[in-house]
């Protein structure tokens, strides 16, 4: 099978085009984040806390976030994750004053988490744990153990084990009902329904990174990212020439600063996730652009006395094919992810799936009209001689 | 068969058969999940080594006030200057000379000098880095000895930079109770009390005239005993955590949870002399500056007796208070610097959900394969298969932890890992359209194709290992799926597709399906 039949595209006849495009993308994505509306950092670079909770029963963001606007945390984003109704993940942010100690805007950002859940619990389960119950759906592993070893001695491990995996399977225990099935004694059951209450929620996750790893972890995430653009151009123009490697420091620069563009657009966090799929597409990118300098490379012994945009456009003809394949299964891939990789690796699906498209893109339309007009400026003996 | 290919099918074998017996059999023992599959708490905490050099200033004060004494030197007094810093006060003149010679003799860890009539010490900064050093590494092992009392498998604690630490507890579901456990810092000491309980540090020293003696300190009972007011009690402790011999879980006579102890000899011969002098006045015990309980003593303990320590203890408090005590005191206070706990079900939500997406990946991406090259197609599935083979074995024999990006790692790099099967197959079709013989395309499709691949897995291996350097848990497990993948791919896209092209295509030839 043939994806195309000798392709002759005259992709760099709208180079201009396509400059001007991409830098108005570009400038908006900047003046975005720089005046308008920022880059919006995660809990991974110290900004508030992320709670991920299921609920015993079905419920909606608006439910949950008027339950939150009972303690003022209204403004929490609240997200509905999952396919089950009953699973949110809600981002807490409040003012903590920078002038407190590191240590007390850590445990601002705890006790805003143990605010978010006291909210979310509201009433429920206040008379059961007076009476001196105990929550099945909070309780850990041994104390439960601990707590059925005494009604049941030497069966007390075993039973535990079996409801604390049942509720890790499922994420809450919804019913007494429920229980029926996982190989309890009946006087287990029971005894469990007697001492036992099933709270309203489960907390699935809470993660707090308080300012100091936050700032730490931002450093990295810069170091990391330079350190890679680095290593990328010194291999590349050793590689190849120095122009190439210039090309694709543009290519690179506008890979990062595209992504970044569409990311304060869509609202989205920076995590750090997100910093490895950045890397990723830049190198996926990079990989792209290889591929046709490459080929380039090769064609310019082929294709003696023929200018260099020509070269470059058989080039990309030549690779088309490739190209759009091996985008195509990333693609395949990235989307599989998108779509059924869960909540918590949706961001960086999504950027991978930007960034497929986009490495293309720059490959085409920056890296090889760096490389034009760096002949043309430059070397123009050189280019006319050829 | 040719010799080489013979050398060629044995080596490609020998790979397969590493591959799986480093990871069969597939499952938890030898994939290691990281924390965000498997549930566990993620802890970074700072040792606060200020405390260390407080503590030792605070020593060095005591012992230089007893020196002075002992020499016959006049001072005004010792004062503490800051952390690391004292200043003996009011020293005559004529005796500077001799207590220099004393500082000289005596004093070897502080740096000093006169100022009129005061004496300035200040720790060096050697002992002052020792000591903090010191410090951390202590806390450490302390915090390793808790865990281990407490029962965690697996656990990794470990120190990062030159105050941190970093915990890991896979699998615990109860963040906050290891929380606490962790950080008290578990002082526990027996001291005698003066006056006590008063509703108010006022009326508690309405009968020494609104001060607090020189050898005495006020101390607050612990809110949580029940256990509330204040108490005048002495400076120094008759016994401490240090002298314990044995330490236990027990119930009391209401058969309330309680924890019994024995003293070691020197302990127990201390605590023997004090309750026989002081029958009928309360003994306090307190940990971290907290009064647990202060009972009367009724009779004198002897040294072998020990004694029980009652305060409304949960089964938990009870449990956990034995485990600090075993375990020992933190050597100085500690703070959480970043706290995540994941739930096991979100772990197992994650892992069905990484399975479902990698599987739909991976048949979409062969499908495509096969219906767009056709036979070939099936040669790109099977090096495709062996990557991630050799991936699981890799990850096997390296233990490194599988997270949820690294999940995400490998499905992006079966994505990648076509790429290479891409380029090669795309250039043998070029080189059969210009006419040439399939076994003469096959080579030229691969040795054209080899610098490219080469270049492009390289430079996402650079990106990989600069994330490894720079990055964290979940990110790191991301950087070696991804290097490990790609430098397979360099294998099995280049070495296994083309021996299986010599294994099939047959030298006469005249076509091949692509």
């Amino acid at each position: 099978m043939q994806l195309f039949k000798t392709p002759n595209i005259k992709f760099l006849k709208y180079k201009y085009i396509a400059l001007a495009v991409t830098a108005v993308i570009v400038l908006a994505g900047v003046l975005n984040i720089t005046v308008f509306k920022g880059l919006k950092l995660g809990v991974d670079f110290g900004e508030g806390t992320l709670l991920r909770v299921m609920m015993k029963s079905p419920s909606t963001e608006g439910q949950i976030r008027d339950l939150l606007q009972t303690v003022g945390l209204g403004k929490s984003q609240v997200q509905k994750t999952g396919n089950t109704g009953r699973e949110f993940q809600i981002r807490a942010m409040e003012a903590v004053s920078t002038k407190a100690s590191e240590q007390d805007q850590l445990e601002a950002h705890e006790a805003l988490a143990d605010k978010v859940i006291a909210a979310l619990r509201g009433d429920d389960g206040r008379a059961e744990l007076s009476r001196g119950l105990v929550d099945l759906n909070a309780v850990d592993e041994r104390t439960l153990s601990g707590l059925l070893e005494g009604a049941f001695p030497g069966s007390g491990p075993d039973a535990a084990q079996k409801v604390i995996a049942y509720r890790n399977q499922n994420g809450i225990i919804a019913d007494f009902q429920d229980l029926a099935g996982i190989g309890l004694k009946p006087e287990a059951q029971a005894f469990l329904k007697d001492k036992t209450f099933l709270g309203k929620l489960t907390i699935m996750s809470r993660e707090t990174v308080g300012p100091q790893v936050g700032a730490d972890l931002r450093r990295k995430a810069v170091q990391a990212t330079i350190w890679s653009l680095i290593g990328m151009l010194i291999y590349i123009a050793l590689r190849f020439k120095l122009e190439y490697g210039v090309a694709a420091i543009f290519t690179l620069a506008q890979d990062v600063l595209i992504t970044m563009s569409l990311y304060s657009f869509t609202n989205r966090e920076i995590n750090l996730p997100i910093i490895a799929g950045i890397l990723t597409i830049v190198g996926f990118s990079t990989n792209d652009t290889i591929v046709i300098f490459d080929r380039v490379r090769e064609n310019q012994k082929l294709m003696r006395g023929k200018g260099l945009e020509e070269v470059m456009n058989t080039s990309l003809n030549q690779c088309l094919g490739r190209t759009v394949i091996t985008s195509g299964t990333v693609f395949l891939t990235v989307g599989a992810l998108f779509l059924f990789g869960g909540e918590v690796i949706n961001d960086f699906a999504f950027l991978m799936l930007i960034g497929t498209i986009e490495g293309v893109y720059s490959t085409i339309y920056l890296s090889c009209p760096v490389v034009l007009f760096w002949q043309k400026w430059f070397k123009p003996k050189n280019a006319r001689r050829r | 068969m040719k010799k080489n290919l013979q050398w060629k099918v044995i080596l490609a074998l020998a790979v397969i058969a590493g591959a799986i017996i480093f990871a069969y059999p597939f499952n938890d023992t030898k994939i290691r999940r990281g924390l965000d599959l498997k549930g566990g708490i993620h802890l970074v905490l700072q040792v606060i080594t200020d405390d260390s050099i407080n503590m030792e200033t605070d020593q060095e004060i005591a012992r230089l006030e007893e020196l002075l004494k002992k020499n016959s030197i006049t001072f005004q007094k010792v004062t503490k200057e800051g952390i690391g810093r004292i200043a003996v006060q009011g020293v005559l003149a004529d005796e500077e000379g001799k207590t220099r010679d004393l500082f000289e003799e005596y004093t070897r860890d502080w740096d000093y000098g006169f100022t009129g009539d005061r004496a300035n010490l200040t720790l060096k900064p050697l002992v002052v880095q020792l000591l903090r050093d010191q410090s951390v590494s202590q806390a450490k092992e302390t915090i390793d000895n808790r865990i281990n009392q407490f029962g965690v498998a697996e656990p990794l604690i470990q120190r990062q930079g030159s105050d941190k630490i970093i915990v890991e507890l896979p699998g615990v579901d109860n963040p906050d109770r290891v929380k606490e456990l962790i950080k008290v810092t578990a002082v526990l000491e027996w001291k005698l009390v003066k006056a006590g309980p008063a509703a108010d540090e006022a009326t508690l020293l309405q009968a020494t005239n609104g001060q607090i003696p020189d050898d005495a300190e006020v101390l607050k009972g612990d809110p949580k005993r029940a256990q509330g007011g204040f108490y005048l009690v002495d400076k120094v402790a008759v016994v401490t955590g240090k002298d314990l011999r044995t330490i236990r879980r027990t119930q009391d006579e209401w058969n309330n949870p309680a924890v019994s102890f024995t003293l070691n000899a020197d302990g127990g011969a201390r605590f023997e002399q004090v309750t026989g002098a002081n029958i009928g006045k309360q003994i306090a015990i307190i940990l971290d500056k907290k009064i647990q309980s202060a009972p009367v003593v009724e009779d004198r303990i002897l040294r072998t007796q020990g004694g029980v320590i009652r305060g409304r203890f949960t089964p938990e408090e009870a449990d956990d208070l034995v485990v600090v005590l075993k375990a020992g005191a933190l050597p100085a206070g500690i703070k959480y610097l970043e706290e995540r706990t994941i739930g096991p079900a979100l772990g197992a939500d994650s892992i069905r959900q990484g399975l479902v997406a990698g599987l739909v990946a991976i048949v979409a991406v062969m499908t495509f394969m096969v219906v767009f090259y056709k036979l070939s197609g099936f040669n790109a599935v099977a090096a495709l298969l062996l990557n991630v083979l050799i991936l699981f074995g890799a990850l096997a024999y390296f233990k490194a932890a599988l997270t949820l990006p690294g999940i995400a790692g490998i499905i992006l790099a079966i994505g990648m890992a076509v790429d290479a099967n891409v380029l090669i197959f795309e250039r043998i079709k070029e080189e059969l359209a210009l006419g040439k013989g399939v076994l003469s395309s096959i080579s030229q499709g691969f040795s054209r194709a080899f610098t490219a691949i080469f270049d492009s897995n390289i430079t996402t291996i650079i990106a990989a290992i600069f994330l490894f350097q720079f990055g964290t848990g979940p990110i790191r497990g991301y950087a070696v799926t991804l290097t490990i993948s790609l430098c397979a791919n360099l294998f099995t896209a280049v070495f296994i597709s083309h021996l299986l092209f010599d294994l099939t295509v047959k030298k006469t030839a005249k076509r091949m399906s692509i």
